[in-house]
């Protein structure tokens, strides 16, 4: 039983850290969304630090470290609300190193690691919601390879990848692809999304396609719960910089006299988003901690997890802006693009209802950490 | 970071489930899984086996005749007793007055308290809370004047759980109303049969006897029983309340009662009832949560790194979770949770209980019952204001 963090770990999240405090502050991050909500540049910054490798081995060139490394970096990330989502290559890092065959490894991991190739999960569709075992795209197969046909939506950073983990079915059953944007058959529609990031709707006509595993559904659970885990740790940070920022506020806004923090009504409130943020710390730990774990028990801590930080964003993120009175919705002040930040998280892979569900399904006759 | 137990408290804990299977009386047991009352008898003479084995002070240090555990074994054994059905150990000795004995107590002290506490033979009230002081607890007014080798305490103090049991009593009581209330407290011990002390139990919504009002009439307590120095009571208190940072949050017991939550819904035919199953989904969560943060708490002791000061947070979410699993499991009984009858409370009861399960009949009662939770120890208001505090720095 240990909660510390190891010195690699710190040197780590100090790295991170410095870089989003120099090289990621509020304006910049302003710029970006502006000009669309992605930044190559910035992501080219992210890839020098050699975050894209975490969760490569070092055998195909990145940095083999585990869910922890992962953790410390996304809440750093989080605390500088970073537009470009980091989360995506850790999502391609492990499933492509847990589930593909020798081809596809060599050719794409040591280009994630070094951040050369932008690999990001390409699974929404509009009938399925959150649902990873619904899916309409199709896969044939074309000679030595594959074609994949669909529709896939809100892609992260879809218009600007270099490639997608594409579901799709094969006999009916899910198997997951890699396509590449520049396919021929591929055509994204970029949009800016609510945090002021970026997401596309993504066509696959007949587009040439490389098969990762024909075992699509185990893998895409498995992508989709190493981006919960990146998501929830991400909060975490996000939350700490919103109670920081709120906290800020409270002791130097003077009403009738006083400063806001004097306001018993308001300190409890403050008090309830701390609850929240020390609950979504401590299962966001839970979530990153049992990612390793096998397949049912790592799907029901990641459930637990999510469920408990969409609550979380939700009350945080809400109640910030109350805090903050009139400025709170203003886009002026950085607490507005905090909460939108948190909304978009909640309603990322699998949104809270989504997760109550999916504790349902799962709660057995005893129930614990370790049950 | 890692979420597991070395392979000595694996150990350690395989050691204490044997013992406690072993040990814990069965009748004592299907009282506690089924929330049936529990008697004088029942917790002293639980109180007396762990004492013989040496753990009743399961907290204490080998120096006093404590096992000398660490924070994460004291968390094993708490949590192997809670699961196998063990009442909760009565705190006010062991738990509560011992830690200050004996770091505040002389040695006569030492030789004269800590054994009948060690082994449950002596049973310890509180005396805290007055009429007048609950959560501004210094304002309190019992007063002891000393007269030559002896105080001469008068006033009252209420709330003193299972008080009508009480052999002994610790005491914040006034010495001084000099400067702020917090100087003025001193830390008395009392033997509860003292002429001039009375016992009123106080019969709590539920119609259940377990808290006491205590009145004080020129009691006399030998000055030998005062804990430190005169005027310093405050401070011992504090470091009292040291002493049950995580076990405050009882999820242990709140384990155990989640899994007695789903048996009842499952009997009642609501396990496949999507509304109230994501009820019992949304506590899951709760106790995973909590436990989470308890685990926190105990690796940041162990380390001494990161110390996390959550122990506010810990007891308000703990006492929120113990009213929730009792509100839902007297939902899941639906109307026949309401039906009144006392003696169906009581383990053996050959009654006919309306609607024919028998294990309905306390549910309600709980319900009623555990709303102190949120109100005692500091109520929880009283920690969202500690809580604020830190916060706001």
């Amino acid at each position: 039983m240990d909660f510390d963090f190891s010195d690699d770990q710190e040197q780590l999240r100090d790295a991170v850290r410095k870089w989003v405090d120099k090289g990621y502050d509020f304006e910049r991050r302003r710029g970006i969304e502006a000009a669309g909500g992605f930044s190559r540049e910035a992501w080219d910054e992210l890839s020098e630090l050699g975050l894209g490798g975490l969760y490569i081995s070092e055998d195909d060139g990145g940095l083999g470290m585990g869910p922890v490394a992962g953790m410390v970096v996304m809440e750093e990330l989080g605390r500088g609300i970073v537009l470009e989502p980091f989360a995506q290559t850790l999502i391609a890092g492990g499933v492509l190193s847990g589930y593909a065959g020798a081809d596809v490894k060599d050719a794409w991991l040591p280009r994630i690691a070094g951040g050369q190739a932008l690999v990001v999960l390409a699974h929404h569709e509009r009938k399925a919601r959150y649902r990873t075992d619904v899916c309409e795209a199709t896969a044939t197969k074309a000679g030595d390879g594959w074609t994949v046909s669909g529709t896939k939506g809100v892609v992260p950073a879809g218009d600007q990848a270099d490639a997608y983990l594409v579901p799709a079915t094969v006999d009916g059953k899910i198997a997951l692809f890699l396509v590449e944007r520049g396919a021929d058959g591929v055509a994204a529609r970029g949009y800016g999304t609510q945090d002021g990031g970026r997401a596309a709707e993504v066509v696959f006509d007949k587009a040439a396609a490389a098969l990762v595993t024909l075992d699509g559904l185990t893998a895409l659970e498995h992508a989709v719960d190493i981006g919960i885990a990146a998501i929830c740790a991400e909060a975490v940070g996000v939350m700490d910089k919103t109670l920081a920022v709120t906290v800020e506020y409270m002791n130097t806004r003077k009403q009738f006299g006083v400063t806001i923090a004097t306001f018993q009504a308001l300190r409890h409130r403050l008090a309830d988003m701390k609850m929240q943020l020390e609950l979504a710390r401590s299962m966001s730990y839970y979530a990153s901690l049992k990612l390793n774990a096998p397949t049912a028990e790592r799907r029901q801590a990641v459930a637990r997890a999510k469920y408990q930080l969409g609550v979380s964003m939700r009350f945080v993120g809400q109640n910030a802006v109350q805090l903050h009175g009139g400025i709170g919705v203003t886009d002026e002040y950085i607490v507005s693009h905090y909460f939108k930040r948190l909304t978009q998280m909640e309603m990322s892979f699998g949104d809270t209802l989504h997760h109550l569900g999916e504790v349902s399904a799962r709660m057995e006759e005893t129930a614990g950490v370790f049950a | 970071m890692d979420l597991s137990f070395t392979p000595e408290e694996q150990k350690f804990r395989e050691d204490i489930r044997a013992w406690v299977k072993e040990n814990l009386p069965q009748e004592i047991s299907h009282k506690v899984h089924n929330a049936l009352e529990l008697t004088r008898d029942d917790l002293q003479s639980w109180a007396k086996i762990l004492g013989k084995k040496g753990w009743l002070g399961y907290g204490w240090p080998k120096e006093f005749g404590g096992p000398g555990w660490t924070a994460i074994e004291r968390h094993l054994f708490e949590e192997e007793t809670a699961l196998a059905g063990a009442p909760r150990i009565v705190p006010f000795g062991p738990v509560m007055v011992a830690p200050v004995i004996q770091a505040f107590g002389t040695p006569e002290q030492h030789k004269r308290f800590l054994p009948g506490i060690a082994s449950g033979e002596v049973w310890w009230s509180q005396g805290y809370s007055e009429p007048g002081s609950g959560s501004d607890l210094a304002s309190l007014k019992t007063k002891a004047e000393r007269q030559g080798d002896k105080y001469i305490v008068n006033g009252q103090k209420t709330w003193t759980t299972l008080g009508q049991y009480g052999d002994w009593m610790f005491n914040l009581v006034r010495t001084s109303s000099e400067g702020k209330p917090q100087t003025g407290i001193s830390f008395l011990l009392l033997d509860m049969k003292s002429p001039g002390v009375t016992v009123r139990p106080i019969k709590l919504l539920d119609g259940s006897v377990e808290v006491n009002e205590v009145w004080f009439d020129n009691v006399e307590v030998p000055a030998e029983n005062l804990i430190g120095e005169e005027n310093k009571g405050w401070t011992y208190a504090k470091h009292l309340l040291s002493h049950e940072r995580t076990n405050i949050a009882d999820v242990n017991r709140a384990k155990r009662e989640l899994e007695r939550l789903k048996r009842i819904a499952k009997t009642e035919g609501l396990w496949d009832d999507t509304r109230f199953r994501d009820e019992i989904a949304k506590l899951e969560v709760d106790v995973v949560a909590l436990e989470m943060m308890v685990l926190r708490v105990l690796s940041a002791a162990a380390s001494g790194k990161n110390s996390l000061d959550v122990a506010g947070l810990l007891k308000i979410k703990g006492s929120e979770i113990q009213q929730r699993y009792t509100e839902l499991m007297m939902l899941a009984g639906g109307a026949y949770s309401l039906p009144l009858i006392r003696e169906a409370m009581h383990a053996g009861w050959q009654g006919d209980f309306p609607g024919g399960h028998v294990g309905l009949a306390p549910l309600a009662s709980n319900y009623f019952n555990m709303r102190k939770t949120t109100i005692y120890g500091g109520s929880n208001e009283v920690q969202r204001n500690i809580v604020a505090q830190t916060v706001l720095g």
